[in-house]
């Protein structure tokens, strides 16, 4: 299964793109599967994907959350709104 | 009872207009968040801000919800700017309302911290020399991830 995942802020600046997608193995995978191969895809993220980075549907999620065909998912990452 | 309102706007917010009703309470705090001059001892011409909506929409209502809650707070209306905010302009403003002095102080400050720390919005430094004057009104997210979006 492909999931893309929305990126704002400094990290879809970091890599000049708003939205990276990851394929992983079945018809769904937790929030810590998609990190890790969100990891592994953009290393240069890597520092920003800590802690409850990751929303699913527009809330955060925790890294055993399942993430299915059709969810929304976000990297949060570090927030500086104010 | 408790009432909560939350707007996320594009470019600097309004002056605020007077308070229209105060819901019987006895105390009104009002923060207004200013954009700075100087942004690591450089000037800036403003900060451009991005948001996840609708979540950071639903994040600042769940937010107003529990203020309300935890410090027996009447009324909480915030107001969030998206898009490039000019310095000396507001790009922040919470208004709380309170029966006391201290719930609604305790209420404002416990407010804003959370929301640093949760609320899907971002903000980046322009410098003066960088500036194009025609980003200045448009929302945040490339073209893509509107499309990408509901």
């Amino acid at each position: 299964m492909q999931i893309s995942i929305l990126l704002f802020g400094p990290m879809a600046q970091r890599i000049g793109r708003d939205c990276v997608a990851v394929e992983v193995a079945g018809d769904s995978a937790t929030v810590d599967q998609v990190l890790a191969e969100l990891r592994r895809a953009k290393p240069t993220l890597a520092s920003d994907l800590v802690g409850h980075c990751i929303a699913v549907n527009h809330a955060y999620a925790n890294g055993e959350t399942l993430i299915n065909a059709g969810d929304e998912v976000a990297a949060i990452g570090m927030v500086s709104g104010g | 009872m408790s009432s909560q309102r939350v707007s996320i706007v594009d470019g600097p917010l309004a002056p605020m207009c007077e308070v229209r009703s105060f819901e019987d309470a006895g105390a009104a705090v009002t923060f207004e968040g200013i954009i700075r001059p100087l942004e690591g001892g450089r000037t800036i011409s403003g900060l451009r801000y991005s948001a996840y909506e609708p979540m950071a929409e639903l994040v600042l209502m769940e937010l107003a919800r529990d203020a309300c809650a935890r410090f027996e707070v009447t009324s909480i209306q915030v107001e969030h700017s998206r898009g490039f905010v000019a310095t000396e302009q507001r790009s922040f403003r919470l208004v709380v309302l309170a029966d006391h002095r201290r719930a609604a102080l305790d209420a404002t400050d416990w407010f804003i911290n959370q929301m640093k720390r949760v609320v899907p919005i971002w903000k980046a430094p322009e410098y003066a020399a960088d500036r194009d004057p025609s980003n200045d009104s448009s929302a945040e997210r490339p073209d893509s991830m509107a499309e990408a979006l509901p």
